[in-house]
């Protein structure tokens, strides 16, 4: 078998990795993943859904270790024949793509809107992508470590946006609890699902690089519990903060920044919230780049992947700007009968297909049976 | 990507390879038996040079044998060789009856320097001779003798001028190698201190010595350091940084990959750790390899004092390293696009200031940034004398008029200012130097795309360090990748008692360090007992 990525990673790195690409999309698109209808209940629905995809985690690492030294691609084309094989590995680097294109997007809009509003979306695309592409070029290692390195400085600074704004926080707002009963909390919820197994995903292209494959699922739960809490805390201060109106505005975790001022110094930090986004949506991008780089190159029998990453960072720009007509046509998306629906088709859909398969075939490998 | 570009802007034609290696003149040439024809041979290879020194002597009692002694003035020491060398073999005592026997008498007993060597061609003879030893030809004998007398002016151990501490040794390096060998003995006194020499150069035949603990360097790194070194070919090496550039790991790089020091302890101190250090002859700048990016914002001093000083200086200046960096690009984003991120006093009365300003803020943070480095520049280059003269009307001169002429104002003088003084603060003056280009490029993304600008160059730069290596370890190594038992001397440094074990990825192969639990603890109560008894027994 030739390697066509070289490196191998310590588990602690896909924490770091995946908590960090959930971190920037949560963070810009709070209202419309989980608050749009019942702003108090959006940290309910969060918390849901990120207990919901804890198990989903479990199952695509349960997967994955039938196959400890394949990517998800490759074993598909194992289990289900050379033509069907190609074909869902075709439909997965499809789907990473345009999950990378819609945070790209995002990531820009935020910058046109909030900071910038007269440079092109394009600049800020293009040049994040770029950056990307070049980390996702160096390897698997440099984007782990690069996680690794980030995700340090993100928390930080985000769990300091979160509680800096203390004295604005009227925790009433939260009440009443549950107002209009569970049925307005079941869509949000499972948009929350599908935005966690979106990253999810993209396990099955890890996990053969890890140094010890048997780690994967505990730590890649260890990186939902991370994102799915701060995201919880992130939906309960907005509402805290800013009341039932939250829905009504734009980016109101990058609102509740501007609102922070400690003793008339250190206020408007809204400069390193961007930042913050900036660095876990870089990260975020150069993984899902390296991902379908490597699908691509595995589904074709190429021996390098690194060819495939410009042009793919091309069509990720481009999907960007196609996929969505503004701002409020992303909003529609991420409705639950959109994205919701998409997303679980994919992502549940192949992996439980692949499952049913690799049932059907037979006994896993006896290496990995213990 | 940038290595391709280069290959194909500055791809020269290769000659055969080894055209220069062939050395001509009488390199292969034996040591002939006729002392007349090695007289005119060393002779000419030194181009009848006036400080080639060339003896006939007489030697034995009879007179019939006849040597020569050759040496350069000025590399050795004369009195060494008239009263060991000269003395011995003119002294009418001895009674030689055959060349053989007058030769094999000197080498192993008469010749009273203690570094004697035999040598078989007339080009090695030369080479000893070029390098300040005394040489002996036999007449009728086709071996040499080299006597180690080698002895010049240079300058004393100094304290060092470029890394300063107010504790720690004033001892710095010199040019001379084997001073400098010394000065790391004395502080390591142990025969597992190993140091192996190599000549680099083919004209100049520079001694270089690498330099390692054995048994706690890696030698998988000992062995990459040999290998760089040996593919070096090239004329001659000047300096350190003559050679440094032949041996790094990223020569596109902004960030230098190898450590230079001129203090003996700082390269003790990396030796212990289990680094490689590499000392080259003429220059007091030694070299550690493999170097991380955290041993360039550290300096001696934060281990000598105390652990809370030592890590609030230490993040102080992690601070002004970022200072130095973004400080200029910042001020330019921000007055440039994002106004409303600074209180509205303070950005009305910069307003005010850039009221009369032609330029845009760019422009004038360029302008700045050029007058200023241009100063830098000129106090380094003038002499001593001169150098005050310079700081008045650069500092304070030109920047109150620049300010008067409206052509900066004095919110950016400051900025450029406190700019260059945290750029002091780098205690390594080549990572100092690489940050002082890099400011420039980020200004320049300032000024076009504002703060987003700034963060995708940080993001860049940051993806650029992860990728580097320095002789096989990560770049940014405690940071990225994380290693946790390695962060306890990164941003912050642990007291010593903590300090238990070597880096990981340089000191594995002796990881620990020191004995555990050394922590000090005020003495119990049953022990204080125990002393007052025995002062209250004393005192009897």
């Amino acid at each position: 078998m030739n390697k066509i990525e070289g490196g191998k990673i310590p588990a602690r790195q896909l924490t770091a990795m995946l908590a960090l690409s959930r971190i920037a999309p949560f963070t810009i698109l709070f209202p419309m993943i989980t608050g749009m209808e019942v702003p108090q209940d959006a940290w309910i629905a969060s918390l849901l859904g990120m207990l919901l995809s804890i198990p989903f985690a479990l199952f695509v690492a349960r997967l994955g270790l039938r196959f400890p030294d394949k990517t998800i691609i490759e074993y598909s084309e194992r289990l289900l024949g050379r033509y069907l094989g190609k074909l869902v590995g075709l439909v997965l680097i499809w789907y990473l793509i345009s999950v990378a294109a819609t945070t790209t997007r995002a990531v820009g809009d935020a910058y046109t809107i909030a900071i910038m509003p007269e440079t092109p979306i394009l600049v800020f695309m293009v040049v994040m992508v770029f950056l990307a592409a070049n980390a996702a070029r160096c390897g698997l290692e440099v984007v782990g470590r690069l996680g690794e390195h980030s995700i340090w400085i993100v928390l930080f600074f985000l769990i300091l946006m979160f509680i800096l704004p203390f004295d604005e926080m009227r925790f009433k707002n939260l009440a009443p609890v549950l107002a209009r009963g569970f049925r307005p909390v079941v869509e949000p919820m499972g948009t929350a699902f599908s935005f966690f197994s979106m990253h999810i995903i993209v396990l099955g292209m890890i996990l053969p690089y890890l140094n010890k494959p048997k780690d994967a699922a505990r730590y890649s739960v260890y990186a939902i519990l991370i994102s799915g809490l701060l995201m919880t805390w992130l939906a309960a201060v907005l509402v805290a903060v800013f009341g039932p109106t939250v829905s009504g505005l734009v980016m109101p975790a990058f609102s509740l920044s501007r609102l922070i001022s400690i003793a008339n110094f250190l206020e408007r930090i809204e400069a390193i919230t961007m930042g913050a986004w900036t660095l876990s949506a870089g990260i975020n991008l150069a993984l899902f780049l390296w991902a379908s780089a490597v699908g691509l190159a595995q589904l074709f029998g190429v021996s390098r992947y690194q060819p495939f990453v410009y042009p793919l960072g091309a069509l990720v720009v481009a999907f960007g700007i196609l996929f969505y007509e503004s701002n409020v046509d992303m909003q529609i998306f991420f409705e639950f009968r959109n994205i919701g629906v998409f997303s679980m088709a994919v992502t549940l859909g192949t992996t439980a297909v692949l499952y049913l398969a690799a049932l059907m075939r037979g006994k896993p490998s006896p290496r990995m049976r213990r | 990507m940038l290595e391709g570009l280069w290959q194909l802007l500055f791809r020269r034609r290769r000659h055969g390879q080894d055209s220069g290696k062939t050395q001509t003149g009488p390199a292969k040439e034996q040591i002939s038996s006729k002392l007349q024809v090695n007289y005119e041979r060393i002779k000419a290879a030194f181009g009848n040079s006036p400080d080639l020194v060339l003896r006939y002597l007489e030697a034995g009692d009879q007179g019939k044998i006849s040597a020569l002694v050759v040496h350069i003035d000025g590399l050795c020491d004369k009195r060494l060789v008239s009263e060991t060398v000269v003395e011995h073999i003119t002294d009418i005592n001895h009674k030689w009856d055959s060349p053989e026997q007058a030769y094999v008498d000197l080498r192993d007993r008469l010749l009273s320097v203690s570094g004697v060597s035999e040598v078989n061609s007339l080009g090695e003879f030369i080479t000893h001779v070029a390098s300040g030893d005394c040489g002996v030809l036999v007449d009728g004998i086709t071996r040499g003798l080299a006597c180690d007398t080698r002895a010049w002016e240079h300058r004393g151990v100094e304290e060092p001028t470029t890394e300063s501490t107010i504790r720690g040794t004033k001892e710095g390096f010199v040019e001379s190698l084997r001073t400098n060998t010394s000065l790391l003995r004395r502080r390591i006194r142990d025969p597992r201190l190993w140091i192996e020499e190599l000549k680099i150069g083919r004209i100049s035949k520079t001694s270089v010595a690498i330099v390692y603990i054995s048994g706690v360097a890696e030698d998988k790194i000992v062995q990459e350091v040999r290998n760089r070194l040996r593919k070096i070919d090239v004329d001659s090496i000047q300096e350190s940084g003559h050679l440094e550039e032949f041996i790094e790991d990223a020569p596109f790089s902004p960030f230098p990959t190898i450590l230079r020091t001129e203090r003996p302890d700082k390269v003790t101190g990396a030796l212990l750790e289990g680094r490689v250090a590499l000392l080259t002859d003429g220059t007091p700048f030694a070299l550690i390899v493999p170097a991380t990016f955290t041993m360039f914002i550290t300096t001696p001093e934060d281990y000598y004092e105390r652990y809370f000083i030592g890590s609030a200086i230490r993040l102080l200046r992690i601070a002004s390293f970022f200072i130095s960096l973004t400080l200029p690009s910042l001020y330019v984003a921000i007055t440039t696009f994002h106004q409303e991120m600074l209180p509205t006093p303070l950005i009305l009365s910069i307003a005010a200031q850039r009221e009369g300003i032609p330029f845009p803020a760019v422009v004038e943070a360029v302008i700045m940034e050029l007058i200023f480095e241009v100063l830098r520049e000129a106090g380094v280059r003038l002499p001593r004398l001169v150098g005050p003269a310079v700081s008045i009307i650069g500092g304070l001169v030109l920047g109150e008029a620049a300010m008067r002429a409206g052509l900066a104002s004095p919110a950016m003088v400051m900025v450029v200012a406190f700019t260059g003084i945290a750029s002091f603060a780098t205690p390594v003056f080549s990572l100092a130097i690489g940050v002082r280009l890099l400011r420039f490029l980020l200004i320049a993304l300032a000024g076009s795309l504002g703060l987003f600008g700034v963060v995708a160059g940080m993001f860049a730069l940051l993806i650029h360090q992860i990728t580097l290596r320095s002789f096989g370890v990560p770049y940014l190594e405690p940071l990225a990748p994380v290693v946790f038992s390695d962060l306890k001397d990164a941003l912050l440094r642990a007291p010593w008692w903590a300090l238990n074990t070597r880096p990981k990825f340089v000191g594995e192969k002796e990881p620990t360090r020191q004995a555990p639990g050394l922590r000090p603890k005020p003495p119990s109560r049953e022990e204080k007992e125990v002393h007052h008894l025995e002062g209250k027994e004393g005192g009897k």
